[in-house]
């Protein structure tokens, strides 16, 4: 079960990171940074 | 020569600083997984783990410490379980309390402290719960993680639509990761199952005859300030009622609905046939109606939006401006506690249990806990 959430998590993360770099909005990309950050401790079940 | 564009430059540095963010934070949510330290008295005999009973809770969140009180003379056994529900902290820091000051002269006393350990790793999400709250010590202040109801979900996860829990009680999802849901526990069952197998098998390896299970609630939950009990605790309880009654604490008696499964007060006296009770105190820092979540609410238990419920008679316990401290809940426990055991002595002479410097409830309700704990190392 780990496992499939950890792709899940990875997944998502990854997506957000393509996402903030190819995001032209300032705003926009300071927003997906808040995000990521709780994608990212729950990539290394930091909770 | 390649050319950087400008949003590339800031996705950069952002994402420079969300590693930075996540890196500090980090630190924050671990230091929620240390244990704080409990300092045991004198007439500790030994001190084990949960997985000594069960072993698949060996190196797990859920594997937690057990201290064992015996006393020189051969008597009844005791179980008084802490943290089912990390978030009710008087049931936690009364155990803390009983660890660190009791003497055993007859019988034997088994205390599990922290009976969720992973419930205390993380805290419940979107409620603002600050991460512990400290008492003062005669040697300084002490910290206290203050956790979640739950199992954490890094832990046990995902969960169920429908949790069906050993006893075939059909109940929402997230009650897999409540402990006082998940009696008799399953062997190859999920974490918190796993939790609940433990100690029905140490309560059945111990030869336990009382097992307490010490909890919080609510003040406008209506199974508030009460003696939960197993129809085969009745005549305890009664007993025990009557003795806190003398002593100026109201309970109320509330008999275990047979209907009810997955419980601990139902399932400990059908399974392992024990006499069980759990306890119930308020707590306002639990409630739906509280203001702003603090470590001050935790510990002195005011808030003003109680006290307004309790003059709408929307309470199922009083609630005025002086509101219902750590102090005075753990002096309930406490207090129950003793009069649960010398109605034990009253009606089953034969397993007494003897307890010596526990701390009395009339000063621990007047003068605090700190003065019973030891300061942290």
């Amino acid at each position: 079960m780990q496992f499939i959430y950890h792709l899940i998590v990875f997944y998502l993360t990854v997506n957000l990171i393509w996402y903030l770099f190819r995001e032209k909005k300032f705003w926009n990309q300071v927003s997906t940074a808040i995000v990521l950050i709780i994608f990212l401790l729950r990539l290394f079940l930091i909770k | 020569m390649i050319t950087l564009k400008k949003n590339f430059f800031s996705a950069l540095i952002l994402l420079f600083l969300t590693i930075i963010i996540c890196f500090f934070s980090a630190f924050e949510f671990l230091r929620m997984h240390e244990n704080k330290k409990i300092y045991p008295s004198k007439g500790l005999s030994t001190q084990t783990k949960l997985s000594t009973y069960f072993k698949d809770l060996q190196n797990t969140p859920g594997d937690t410490d057990v201290y064992i009180f015996q006393g020189q003379k051969k008597g009844g056994n005791l179980l008084i379980l802490g943290g089912t529900h990390p978030n009710e902290p008087a049931s936690f820091i009364t155990a803390v309390l009983l660890v660190e000051n009791i003497l055993v002269s007859q019988g034997k006393v088994v205390i599990i402290p922290r009976a969720n350990s992973s419930g205390f790793t993380h805290s419940d999400s979107q409620e603002g719960n600050p991460q512990g709250f400290s008492l003062e010590t005669t040697d300084g202040k002490r910290w206290f993680r203050y956790g979640s109801r739950l199992t954490n979900p890094i832990h046990q996860w995902p969960d169920p639509a429908l949790y069906i829990n050993p006893a075939g009680q059909r109940l929402s999802g997230t009650e897999s990761r409540n402990l006082n849901r998940c009696y008799p526990g399953r062997i190859k069952g999920r974490l918190t199952e796993k939790i609940a197998y433990g100690i029905m098998e140490l309560i059945k390896k111990e030869e336990i005859h009382l097992a307490l299970d010490l909890h919080e609630a609510a003040p406008e939950y209506p199974v508030i300030n009460a003696i939960v009990f197993h129809e085969n605790s009745a005549e305890l309880a009664a007993l025990a009622l009557m003795e806190l009654q003398i002593e100026g604490f109201e309970f109320r008696l509330e008999s275990s609905p047979p209907n009810l499964r997955g419980l601990s007060h139902r399932e400990w006296g059908d399974y392992a046939k024990v006499r069980a009770i759990l306890l119930e105190t308020a707590n306002a820092s639990q409630g739906r109606f509280k203001g702003k979540p603090s470590a001050s609410l935790i510990v002195n238990g005011k808030d003003k939006n109680y006290v307004k419920a309790a003059k709408l008679g929307r309470l199922f316990v009083p609630f005025d401006e002086k509101g219902i401290p750590l102090k005075l809940r753990v002096a309930r426990h406490l207090a129950a506690i003793n009069a649960l055991v010398s109605g034990l002595k009253e009606l089953a002479p034969s397993i007494v249990v003897e307890l010596e410097k526990m701390p009395p409830p009339s000063l621990v309700k007047k003068e605090g806990i700190g003065c019973y704990l030891r300061a942290q190392k």
